[in-house]
């Protein structure tokens, strides 16, 4: 008989992601059911245009009202509803000087979360940057009139003289946002006075007088609440923690494989980063020390352009360029499930609020709202406990086929001193017995 | 008690009458040897019994194949469906189930074909224009096989290698409008990779090349004339296959000029690309049993009746086979390049797994 060895995929969570690939397609991909479903593609939004090819994308988590921003490459950039895919808001990033959206693409992306909570949920504020360092803060007072002409404020800087402008990053409170790229050595920018706070400076050359140029591909804020850590990954395969308050040259840095580093992701305990690289390998490191904590391994082999960490379950996924959306669990770093989506993907976010959404419209479909609820209090109660949840379960389970068992005993033996004390009615107390009986 | 049975089927005659008693020799035999013939010592007596194992096997199997013959002769006088014929299970017939196969019902494919990098030519917009050149040192065989493929691919141009760097050679092809390079790396005075960019902006893919024949080892081979050639691309299945076919086939120019009757092949089987080149020929020529009856009546039926037409082939060379290393985004860049495919060690936990 042929000897197959299918891929053992022992299903994810619950969960909802967004992918973004090269035709312009957003794809969202949805897990349901318990531990073991399959994630599948529930919807795809857009025609496939390789013009409008999604360069960047950022999602405001709120509950009420989420905001989606996706940059094309065409120029335009438009927000969405994440929940059904509806265009509220297309603008054009091409301005008057004549730059063409080919020379001039979009690099980064934030929508902002802030604004949306202080004045209503009808502004929202973008910040994007372009490849030659021209980042602009626009805010729109009102979203949902139709016309894009509603446009509070637009404010435009120059983050960099020279180079490309590769990544770029808003932190946790929105108030700083980190640039870099080729030629451009990572600066923090504090975005309320748009001034340069600080600028990293290059290592030395090394032993041998090689000086390797300056190319970062990418950057994460180490925390949400510390805008002063962050780590970024170099064009040489080199990742590299840098600290403001400390120094301006990397405070660790150190090499991961041979081809240069394409995604940096940081974990919620403000210590482990994910870091992707260009020939597919993914891997988790422990900042604190720099060392390699485990690799990803599941035959991933395109270059990995995207890492998004769950915000609440421990999964980690991760798209690129071999056209799969892989799901890992965090702490056994075992491959939940790969998802085939037919395109280089170039973004992947997790949308934080599926499980609350499910209760929320859970009228139709109680059993899958018991199981996330049961779900949700397992993460409150023990989360220590999270690699092994699905033995609990069991556990669970046979806690309950115990319960059951010894509940039909005590029917039984109560029927039995039932027929003690009654042995005219034998019979019935027989009856009553197997109806008992499960 | 045997030999009375034996005589007892005698009887029946037939067919049935054979296989009962070889049956019966065989589980006697069984029953005798239980022991396998690896187990027997001595040498001439184990060689002795496996010879006649092995030559009971043969029987059986020729006995099989006639049953089989005659059940389909039978079928085809009654005028029945013949048995169907059976499909021997090979590796590639029972490969791993693969969600990447290419569909025909796939919208998303098709608009990323048009969206790809070798559209533009296959759309016959622009014709290829290839740059051959060969890596720093290049001997014996790898000068010969840069002159055979210059024959096979229509307006490529060699150019020497000198000590360019590769990125400079990309640049430089980019100004002259080449739309691919391809690099015959030489090792050992052998030719064993091949590297093909694709330009202006990838993808690139390493090839290693291994098998090289060149054309005077081709015995009868022929030499192939100047016309565009025919293209065939056989079992590139998967994504990841489609896209180094359409690679390849952004090669040729997309006009074959049928008057050649020059085919270029490219076959893929369990992700191994062989890579043939031929000429053929259409010859009408009267069969045997139009000359033998010819004679008789000559002018009976006329020459229209009993033309047949025979395709002949010939090889033309080189005959070379090509494995996928690796498939990169972008041109050339080992150091901070991207890679969309490459092969990985973890990949190769079963055999019926191909990524082609």
């Amino acid at each position: 008989m042929p000897r197959t060895s299918a891929l053992e995929c022992p299903g994810c969570p619950p969960l909802r992601a967004l992918t973004f690939d090269v035709l312009g397609l957003v794809k969202v991909i949805e897990g349901r059911g318990k531990q073991g479903g399959v994630p599948k593609v529930v919807d795809r939004w857009g025609e496939p245009d390789s013009s409008k090819c999604v360069l960047a994308a950022s999602m405001v988590h709120a509950k009420y009202d989420p905001l989606l921003a996706v940059a094309r490459k065409n120029g335009t950039i438009e927000v969405l509803n994440p929940l059904n895919g509806d265009v509220r808001l297309s603008i054009s990033n091409v301005d008057d000087t004549g730059n063409r959206p080919e020379n001039d693409a979009i690099a980064g992306l934030h929508l902002f979360a802030r604004n949306k909570v202080d004045s209503g949920s009808r502004s929202c504020t973008l910040l994007t940057c372009t490849t030659n360092g021209k980042a602009t803060l626009r805010a729109f007072e009102d979203i949902f009139s139709a016309d894009s002409a509603s446009v509070g404020s637009s404010r435009t800087w120059n983050v960099c003289s020279s180079g490309n402008i590769l990544c770029s990053k808003v932190d946790g409170s929105e108030n700083y946002a980190l640039f870099g790229g080729k030629g451009v050595e990572v600066n923090v920018w504090d975005l309320n006075e748009r001034t340069k706070i600080w600028t990293a400076k290059s290592p030395p050359k090394n032993s041998l007088g090689i000086f390797t140029p300056t190319w970062f591909t990418s950057a994460t804020f180490l925390s949400k609440d510390d805008h002063r850590k962050f780590v970024a990954g170099t064009n040489s395969h080199e990742v590299r923690l840098y600290d403001i308050s400390a120094q301006r040259r990397p405070v660790i840095s150190f090499d991961f494989k041979e081809t240069p580093i394409r995604a940096v992701a940081e974990d919620l305990d403000g210590h482990t980063i994910y870091v992707g690289n260009g020939s597919g390998d993914l891997a988790s490191f422990d900042m604190r020390t720099g060392k390699l904590l485990g690799s990803f391994l599941g035959k991933c082999s395109g270059s990995i352009r995207s890492i998004a960490r769950h915000p609440e379950l421990p999964v980690v996924a991760s798209c690129g360029l071999d056209s799969y959306l892989r799901l890992w669990d965090v702490k056994t770093r075992q491959l939940l499930s790969a998802i085939f989506l037919k395109q280089h993907l170039v973004n992947v976010i997790i949308d934080s609020n599926f499980t609350s959404e499910e209760v929320a419209n859970s009228t139709r479909d109680p059993s899958v709202e018991a199981a996330q609820t049961a779900n949700e209090n397992e993460d409150g109660d023990d989360q220590h406990l999270q690699p092994v949840k699905r033995k609990k379960s069991l556990k669970e389970k046979k806690v309950n086929k115990k319960g059951r068992k010894e509940k039909n005993r005590s029917n039984e033996i109560s029927a039995e001193d039932c027929g003690s004390k009654k042995l005219k009615s034998k019979k019935r107390v027989k009856c009553e017995v197997l109806d008992d009986s499960p | 008690m045997m030999g009375a049975k034996r005589k007892k089927s005698d009887s029946d005659g037939g067919e049935e009458e054979e296989s009962s008693a070889t049956n019966g020799y065989s589980k006697e035999k069984k029953m005798k040897t239980e022991i396998l013939p690896s187990m027997i010592k001595n040498k001439d007596k184990r060689s002795e019994v496996h010879a006649k194992l092995k030559h009971q096997k043969k029987l059986e199997k020729r006995k099989k194949a006639k049953a089989r013959d005659a059940a389909a002769k039978r079928a085809l006088e009654l005028g029945e469906e013949p048995p169907a014929k059976m499909i021997p299970r090979t590796i590639e017939n029972t490969r791993e189930l693969d969600e990447t196969v290419c569909m025909p019902d796939d919208e998303e494919l098709f608009a990323g074909n048009d969206a790809d990098e070798f559209s533009s030519i296959l759309k016959r917009e622009i014709t290829p224009k290839i740059l051959i050149t060969t890596s720093r040192f290049n001997s014996t065989r790898g000068p010969a096989f840069i002159s055979e493929l210059l024959t096979v691919i229509p307006n490529a141009h060699y150019y020497k290698r000198g000590t360019y760097d590769l990125k400079k050679i990309v640049e430089y092809a980019n100004k002259k409008d080449f739309t691919s390079i391809i690099v015959v790396h030489t090792n050992r005075r052998e030719p064993d990779a091949l590297v093909i960019i694709n330009l202006p902006d990838g993808p690139t893919a390493h090839f290693k090349l291994s098998n090289l024949v060149l054309r005077k080892d081709i015995k009868s081979h022929g030499n192939p004339t100047s016309h565009e050639p025919e293209l065939i691309l056989n079992n590139f299945m998967t994504r990841l296959g489609h896209r180094v076919g359409r690679m390849i086939q952004s090669l040729f120019p997309q006009e074959p000029n049928f008057r050649g009757r020059r085919v270029v092949t490219f076959h893929n089987q369990r992700d191994f690309i062989f890579f043939r080149h031929h000429r053929y020929i259409f010859e009408s020529k009267e069969t045997k049993q139009a000359d033998s009856k010819s004679k008789k009546m000559k002018d009976a039926k006329g020459e229209v009746a009993k033309e047949k037409v025979i395709a002949h082939l010939q090889e033309c060379g080189p005959r070379f086979t090509l494995k996928l290393i690796s498939l990169q985004y972008g041109t050339f860049d080992t150091k901070g390049g991207e890679y969309e495919w490459v092969h990985k060690p973890e990949m190769d936990t079963s055999r019926r797994r191909f990524f082609l």
